[in-house]
């Protein structure tokens, strides 16, 4: 196994008003993989992929542990540090491109503004632009000189990772990004991605509430629930061989795993944790069918396999 | 028995303003032919941009069409036909959290039909909490703001509004759109339920197909405001006929990472009704397309009992066993 390109660890970050988005999450990111996180809306996911390229939202405070980009903490670094680390070591995709870039400047203008750290003339930044354009599937000469507003989401989404790849990252990001668009643009993104993965060789790291794009991209995954990692499986035994109650109950109630027609859906009954105060035992244990009393402590961390970690005291080390 | 609503041959156009355009249309839907029988689920597919939420406001009456329109038997034609059709059928919005106005608490808001149709509901406060145990929310949900609804909360705030007036037509515009997959399907339960208990019939737009599958009797695929293929669910899923119904379930990643897809089962995305291609609308995405797609324009014909397609294709592969579970199979594995 190589060194990790990026390092998570022991990381906790609270919200005003205490809610403790992340808990302990310790995740690693191996050069040239694709790392799912999955999980529900509010077990913290997008927060995770901002704070490993350390772009909080304000008011986010890290209480405790540390993000590793590359083996330089990346909470101990200056803004100014850190923003010469982003875009040539770490990038990142949003879910709405029109967000992610600047309405009043055509894509060509910015795609040379985000080398600014690059060597080279402007002509030749214009040119690099291009080839990248070209990589992504858009026509380089009609990209360049449209605006954001004059391209449809799909060519959006495909200008703003051709932006992310300009620099050639080690590690890019990408936090929803298929779920603003329709099947046939998400299934085209899904395989621009892993050309792309395959040809500049950058980790991509991607999060997604869609169990089907996870399947489709990903090598490993790690699920995640109020705030914590509760299961990190290579895929195929995350699907094939779930091991935490969680994981398995969220694989059941998507409705593409049904073969069979049915009318009525498996759902998680009861909700989510109050983050604000988080039980001190296993936070789904009041969701699960297999509590029990030993639930109301702290799960363990188990490894039942070389590449696997459930935090779970259902599962047999 | 009469379908609740039928539909034949409606078109919607756009009129188009402007000094030089001034007179001509923009043709958005044309020759939508479609039953909802009672009781029954009728899902409307396709990309953005295909028209199908087009076509759920010309039903209502939102959208000026032509063609005709009949509900339960009778046409649909003056002012007070719409409003009849208004007051017997339902919307459920897209984004419910926003449908939702951010000044009326959950009690006004769901017993706000009575008001807007002059119904009589008694005490608003049994009606609201009547409606909320309906849907599965406690009675003190009443005096919630939506910004203090959580995203399935406001799904089902906006069905209970949707049921005020018990309704017979419960057209829903995404109704999971954002949701996650477990909140999806209790809304969606819910939905079966509600359908069990009051005799229902929805219209359920989507272009999520895993969902349409498990809710719709049948489904209608639409693609740039053309019917491309109807027919009972489990049949189109079983054996898609039309090649955009198979390239867009092809599309559909599987949870499964032994099913990933080496090629892509379509390319490009939908053109925009401003540059509608001639003939088949589809031929420019087509894998199959040939000389005469480009040249005629396909008309919608049965295919099977209970089908119809609008392809000039379908009978060289008509719903050909062998041909779909090869479409099926096409897709080698990666390691």
């Amino acid at each position: 196994m190589s060194e990790a390109v990026l390092n998570v660890e022991d990381l906790a970050l609270s919200y005003p008003g205490g809610v403790q988005a992340l808990r302990g999450v310790s995740l690693q990111v191996r050069p040239g993989e694709v790392l799912g996180i999955a999980g529900e809306s509010g077990c913290g996911k997008s927060t995770l992929a901002s704070a490993m390229i350390s772009l909080l939202s304000s008011g986010a405070e890290i209480t405790g542990g540390a993000v590793y980009l590359r083996g330089e903490n990346l909470m101990a670094l200056s803004e100014r540090d850190r923003r010469r680390l982003r875009g040539r070591e770490i990038a990142m995709v949003f879910q709405d491109p029109l967000t992610a870039f600047n309405p009043v400047l055509r894509i060509g203008e910015q795609l040379v503004d985000f080398q600014v750290n690059a060597e080279g003339s402007s002509r030749e930044k214009r040119r690099r632009a291009a080839a990248m354009l070209s990589k992504v599937g858009l026509e380089p000469d009609l990209a360049l000189s449209r605006f954001p507003h004059e391209l449809s989401g799909g060519m959006r989404q495909r200008a703003a990772i051709a932006a992310a790849l300009l620099m050639r990252p080690a590690v890019l990001i990408a936090d929803e990004p298929t779920t603003a668009l329709d099947v046939t643009m998400e299934a085209q993104i899904i395989h621009l991605l892993r050309e792309l993965q395959a040809e500049v060789g950058c980790a991509i790291v991607i999060v997604t509430h869609h169990l089907g794009v996870i399947a489709e991209l990903c090598d490993r995954v790690a699920v995640m629930y109020a705030g914590e990692v509760v299961e990190v499986a290579p895929v195929d035994d995350l699907y094939h061989d779930p091991l935490h109650p969680y994981t398995r109950a969220l694989l059941s109630c998507d409705p593409s795993a049904l073969v069979e027609h049915t009318g009525h859906l498996p759902t998680i009954g009861g909700r989510l944790p109050d983050l604000a105060d988080p039980p001190p035992g296993c936070a789904f244990a009041p969701r699960c069918p297999l509590a029990s009393e030993s639930c109301a402590t702290p799960p363990p961390r188990v490894r039942p396999a070389p590449a696997r970690e459930v935090l779970c005291h259902k599962v047999a080390p | 028995m009469t379908p609740l609503l039928h539909l034949q041959d409606l078109s919607v156009d756009l009129p188009l303003g402007g000094l030089f355009s001034r007179g001509k249309a923009l043709n958005i839907l044309a020759g939508i032919t479609l039953d909802l029988p009672r009781g029954q689920t009728l899902g409307l597919v396709g990309e953005s941009g295909s028209g199908k939420t087009t076509l759920a406001r010309a039903i209502l009456g939102l959208q000026p069409s032509s063609g005709t329109m009949l509900f339960d038997g009778k046409p649909l034609a003056s002012r007070s036909d719409y409003r009849a059709i208004r007051r017997r059928s339902a919307l459920m919005f897209q984004d419910a959290a926003a449908s939702l106005s951010p000044r009326m608490n959950v009690e006004q808001a769901i017993t706000e039909p009575f008001t807007i149709h002059r119904e009589p509901m008694g005490r608003r406060r049994d009606r609201a909490a009547e409606l909320l145990a309906e849907v599965g929310l406690p009675a003190a949900f009443a005096a919630r703001f939506p910004h203090e609804l959580s995203g399935g909360q406001a799904r089902r705030v906006g069905v209970a509004r949707a049921l005020a007036l018990k309704p017979e037509l419960v057209i829903a515009d995404e109704p999971t759109a954002g949701l996650d997959v477990s909140v999806q399907a209790d809304i969606l339960n819910l939905m079966a339920d509600l359908k069990e208990r009051h005799g229902l019939s929805y219209l359920v737009i989507t272009h999520n197909l895993a969902l349409i599958r498990h809710v719709a009797d049948r489904i209608a695929v639409l693609y740039l405001g053309r019917l491309v293929e109807t027919g009972p669910t489990a049949e189109i899923f079983a054996v898609p006929a039309h090649p955009y119904t198979q390239s867009l379930i092809a599309a559909e990643p599987k949870p499964d990472p032994r099913k990933r897809r080496a090629d892509l089962a379509i390319q490009g995305e939908i053109p925009g009704v401003l540059r509608r291609p001639r003939a088949c609308e589809f031929h420019t995405r087509c894998p199959l397309a040939q000389e005469i797609c480009r040249q005629d324009e396909p008309v919608l014909r049965t295919i099977a009992p209970g089908r119809q397609a609008r392809c000039h294709l379908i009978e060289e592969k008509t719903l050909n066993r062998e041909t779909t579970d090869e479409l099926d199979h096409q897709s080698p594995q990666l390691s």
